[in-house]
């Protein structure tokens, strides 16, 4: 072996963090390990479904934060148009197949002020966090000690908003909206791939008159396509599309009842789906199967390449903002029925018409977050 | 922040194993929208139920 040869090799091996690696891949085992001792192989495809969306999410640095402030701030529409790229291709499964398999079922949500309120509120936390539901853990899972710190104010965000939303549900709303129910399993795929065109055609329209790009970058398309197979995925072994923000919601709930809060007189928590997920282990929801399996799987990516977490803590003032963006995101999941995998992906991917709400809201919501950035010290871009 | 990271990641780990053992669990992983009058993620009821 020649001395040059030796070195790269040497060089290479430096790169390698062999702790974090080995704490991911042995933390993801341990998950594995313990829902196939209960008999449970769709719930190890959760945690290995998420555990590839850690790794692709990191590996395209797919960031629906960034692109959507790119395209407010600049004009360029490539990031969002690589995010429709994931909708439609869990679209083309997600539809036709929640509307004609028992067992299967779409992303849908009501239409009111909770989800116009929740999504607007989600658009200013997600620029202050600086990531959305996916971004947070991924970037966590990535070794952001920024982000460490979203994340747990993600998590008592969300707990605030599961005692503000059944209040809000109060002042009314309209039911669901799914083009299946309306075109046939066929005729809401051809429409929600219609609406994702016109989207598209849209944003690119508006980057071109601002003389910004709206071209995916070559990352974007291939992440894209990676992730929106394996929401495909994700959506077998579950049933449901992918989703995140109710797994940080059971978190911090079972937190807080270890301290001593009740929550027996919240209403929330008294509808069988919230009721059963607190009762049960945490790896009985679906979201927190995906969820762990996502930060373990972004800890891994990261750290086969870079010695992981190997940077200093930002300035207090973005600490703040990753404080307050992340109260403000875990409010507003919980009001907007999720985040923008769960609303905004997993909804559109539906045919269901709250996805395209809350994307409005969501993108006005952001304008706002923009804005304020600079008052923690970060820079509008 | 490494070592932050090793004490919260074990942390979690433990309370994650430590919560699974401790709570029953009764077969597949589900969802909220898996159960009756769910209208969203969270399990939410439909506006016209109420």
């Amino acid at each position: 072996m020649s001395t040059a040869t030796f070195s790269a090799s040497s060089a290479a091996a430096a790169r390698t963090d062999y702790l974090f690696v080995s704490i991911a891949v042995l933390a993801t085992a341990i998950l594995v390990a313990l829902v196939l001792l209960d008999g449970q192989p769709a719930s190890a495809a959760l945690v290995l479904g998420g555990f590839g969306l850690g790794v692709a999410f990191l590996k395209a640095e797919f960031s629906y934060a960034a692109s959507w402030r790119r395209f407010l701030t600049r004009g360029e529409a490539g990031g969002l148009i690589g995010g429709l790229i994931v909708i439609a291709i869990a679209a083309l499964v997600i539809v036709p197949v929640a509307a004609l398999s028992k067992g299967y079922g779409g992303a849908i949500a009501p239409l009111g002020p909770s989800l116009i309120v929740g999504a607007f509120v989600f658009g200013v936390g997600m620029q202050l966090g600086n990531g959305c539901g996916s971004g947070t853990l991924y970037t966590v899972g990535g070794g952001s000690g920024r982000m460490l710190i979203t994340l747990a104010f993600f998590i008592i965000g969300s707990v605030l908003g599961s005692l503000s939303l059944p209040g809000f549900l109060e002042l009314g709303g309209i039911d669901p909206i799914l083009a299946s129910d309306y075109l046939g399993p066929w005729g809401g795929l051809v429409a929600t791939l219609a609406s994702l065109v016109a989207a598209a055609v849209i944003l690119a329209f508006v980057a071109q008159k601002r003389g910004a790009n709206f071209m995916p970058s070559r990352n974007y398309i291939i992440g894209g396509i990676v992730i929106g197979l394996l929401c495909i995925g994700v959506f077998f072994a579950g049933g449901h599309p992918w989703s995140v923000t109710f797994g940080y919601t059971v978190w911090g709930a079972k937190i807080f009842q270890a301290l001593g809060f009740d929550f027996s007189n919240a209403a929330f928590w008294q509808w069988p789906g919230p009721k059963h997920a607190l009762e049960q282990s945490v790896l009985s929801d679906t979201s927190s199967l995906t969820d762990f399996g996502m930060i373990f799987g972004a800890m891994a990516a990261a750290a086969a390449t870079k010695r992981f977490a190997n940077m200093p803590w930002p300035p207090v003032g973005s600490l703040l903002a990753a404080a307050v963006g992340g109260i403000l995101m875990g409010w507003g999941a919980r009001l907007g029925f999720g985040c923008n995998i769960g609303a905004f992906v997993g909804g559109v991917a539906s045919g269901s018409l709250h996805g395209w709400v809350w994307f409005a809201m969501a993108l006005l919501g952001s304008m706002v977050g923009i804005r304020l950035r600079p008052l923690f010290g970060m820079s509008r871009e | 922040m490494r070592r932050v990271y090793i004490v919260v990641t074990l942390v979690a780990l433990f309370a994650i194993v430590g919560n699974h053992l401790m709570s029953p669990s009764t077969g597949r992983a589900v969802s909220p929208e898996d159960f009756a009058g769910a209208c969203a993620p969270c399990g939410a009821p439909c506006p016209s139920v109420k």
